[in-house]
């Protein structure tokens, strides 16, 4: 699979499959996909920054942890993410910047509202080649 | 330890849930300690996060589990039915302007903010403790309507300091909106009645036009669960539980993360009670300005996502036991004491939303449901077809033109709501009904038919 994500069908919710050559970089993409399911990519800019850090128990649990802050952001502070760059991924702990901008009604073509992040046939597959996570959301 | 588990289904609908993980799930849920009788799922049950959407699980509230994802992300998504002394000659020519002031009227949408603005802290608080009783407080409604909510619309032990500020932070703008995805608000006429006594106990009679209202605990109560799966996943290990499926993380109910996440799923629960009365008041409002005539009662209100603690007869004996409803509905008989006192000599009204321009019923509890599913039963059509499956077949044109030749106008927020809950996304919600009524776990009282629709 090439670098990015790609959203997965499924029977009742959505699912996002990221693929990096690290893990941190597989992150990205799975927090890029899931902000894609929230909200047309291309209109948010990003004009402020946020700095998050996350931990975790295992890599799956990280993984939710990282998507959850993601959702929650949008969904409790209006922050919609633009790009983000993992500065560090090691032994459970995640630390990483955010850009984006404040939802503005009109500017930020919305389409989706996710519930929640799910453990739902979760995979964190480490490989020579990449990483390649998949994650299912409700919806 | 392992109970049975048990489906109800017809060669139809087995065929549907033989196709995903439905089976797997329940026998999964049939695994968890402390449970009592049988792990259950109703006939639109469908694959879920843990636990199947439509089943049923009950614990001994001594020695068994809580668990967050027996309940569900939406806590209380339920449904409301409103009832009018219109009949369907008229309103069917003002249609189109209702829907237009209920749209303009009811957020609903992704993203869309309550008009209430958002709530302060010590309020919201409030919102949590009492629910629906807040919401009457407050000018929505009067304290006739909360006698018709399951729980008078306030489920006790509500405690908002076990919900964490990020749900608060989710729930303290989004009060008062319908949300997205398959919740909506339904005009709709009675088309048939099955049960006379029933009917007219609960005010139904044919071509009076009623309201159905599905909506849920929105961000707040999504929040809580989410926070709840990993208190339990980590607490886990302190009691020793061992489980088949991560999503199944479960504590038990006497422990303190489970007193914790009863209290805050109460809180989420209260939550969408006030959502649905608040909802309700400016239904009342669209009805008066469009029609001259807000008359709207509260037939009844009903969670679908919910653990109650409540007295079951297991074996001969009385037990106590948390009833673990997750898209599943309360299907009490007569002369139960939780049910309004005008229904005491008829049963517990069900409410069976169908998905968007197909029909909905309206059911009556039954001594069998208290038998054999905990006095439960199912919740509406399930899924069929994913999202993706429904847009690609179905354009939104297509689909509002396929509606208005059946005579239901809709209003909706996006075109992609529109297809992706088109009905064909649906299994058959009169199979379903069938089903639930010939197995005798809640039987038919109404059929109603939808005229115009708004949705996110």
């Amino acid at each position: 699979m090439e670098q990015g994500y790609r959203i997965l069908e499924h029977p009742s919710d959505v699912g996002v499959e990221a693929f990096g050559l690290s893990l941190g970089e597989a992150f990205e993409y799975a927090a890029l996909g899931l902000t894609s399911i929230i909200v047309e990519p291309a209109s948010v800019h990003p004009t402020e920054q946020r700095f998050v850090s996350i931990k975790g128990t295992d890599p799956e649990n990280l993984l939710v942890r990282w998507l959850s802050e993601i959702l929650y952001l949008y969904d409790g502070e209006d922050f919609l993410l633009s790009d983000v760059n993992i500065s560090r991924l090691s032994d459970g702990e995640l630390d990483a910047t955010l850009a984006g901008e404040q939802l503005t009604e009109g500017k930020h073509k919305l389409k989706m509202d996710v519930k929640a992040i799910t453990y739902h046939e979760l995979k964190v597959d480490e490989t020579p080649e990449g990483v390649l996570l998949r994650v299912f959301l409700d919806i | 330890m392992m109970i049975e588990g048990l489906i109800y289904a017809d060669t139809e609908l087995i065929k549907a849930i033989e196709h995903d993980l439905t089976l797997t799930q329940v026998a999964n849920v049939a695994t968890l300690p402390g449970l009592v009788g049988r792990s259950l799922a109703m006939p639109d049950a469908h694959q879920g996060y843990g636990f199947a959407i439509g089943g049923v699980a009950a614990s001994d509230m001594g020695k068994g589990i809580v668990s967050a994802g027996g309940v569900g992300f939406d806590i209380n998504c339920g449904v409301r039915l409103l009832r009018t002394d219109l009949r369907l000659d008229e309103v069917k020519l003002k249609i189109d302007a209702l829907l237009d002031q209920m749209f303009r009227d009811i957020p609903c949408g992704t993203g869309k903010k309550g008009v209430v603005g958002a709530l302060s802290y010590d309020e919201l608080d409030r919102v949590l403790e009492e629910g629906a009783h807040w919401a009457v407080e407050k000018g929505y409604g009067s304290s006739e309507d909360l006698l018709h909510i399951e729980e008078t619309g306030r489920i006790p032990g509500a405690d908002p300091a076990k919900v964490s500020r990020r749900a608060k932070e989710r729930g303290k703008d989004q009060l008062g909106t319908l949300g997205s995805g398959n919740h909506f608000a339904e005009i709709q006429y009675v088309s048939e009645i099955f049960d006379l006594p029933a009917a007219q106990a609960f005010g139904l009679y044919t071509d009076q036009i009623v309201v159905l209202i599905h909506t849920g605990s929105r961000g707040l109560g999504h929040q809580v669960c989410t926070d709840y799966l990993e208190t339990m996943q980590e607490a886990m290990r302190t009691y020793d539980i061992q489980i088949v499926d991560r999503q199944l993380a479960c504590v038990p109910i006497r422990s303190p993360e489970g007193q914790s996440y009863l209290a805050a799923m109460a809180a989420a629960a209260n939550f969408a009670f006030a959502n649905r009365q608040m909802i309700t008041h400016w239904m009342r409002g669209a009805f008066e300005h469009v029609l001259g005539n807000g008359n709207l009662s509260v037939v009844y209100d009903v969670c679908h996502n919910i653990a109650k603690e409540e007295t079951h007869r297991v074996s001969g004996s009385s037990r106590r036991l948390l009833v673990h409803r997750k898209g599943a509905t309360r299907a009490f008989p007569k002369h139960r004491s939780e049910i309004p006192a005008d229904y005491m000599e008829v049963g517990q009204p069900v409410l069976i939303p169908g998905s968007m321009g197909t029909c909905s019923y309206v059911l009556v509890g039954t001594e069998r449901a208290m038998e054999e599913t905990f006095g439960s039963s199912c919740h509406g059509a399930g899924r069929a077809k994913s999202r993706h499956a429904a847009k690609k077949e179905t354009s939104a044109e297509e689909l509002l033109d396929d509606l208005k030749h059946k005579g239901i106008h809709v209003r909706g927020a996006s075109r992609s709501g529109l297809t992706e809950e088109g009905p064909d996304a649906y299994k058959d919600v009169s199979l379903v009904v069938e089903v639930v009524h010939n197995a005798g776990i809640a039987k038919k009282v109404a059929k109603l038919i939808p005229i115009g629709v708004i949705k996110g």
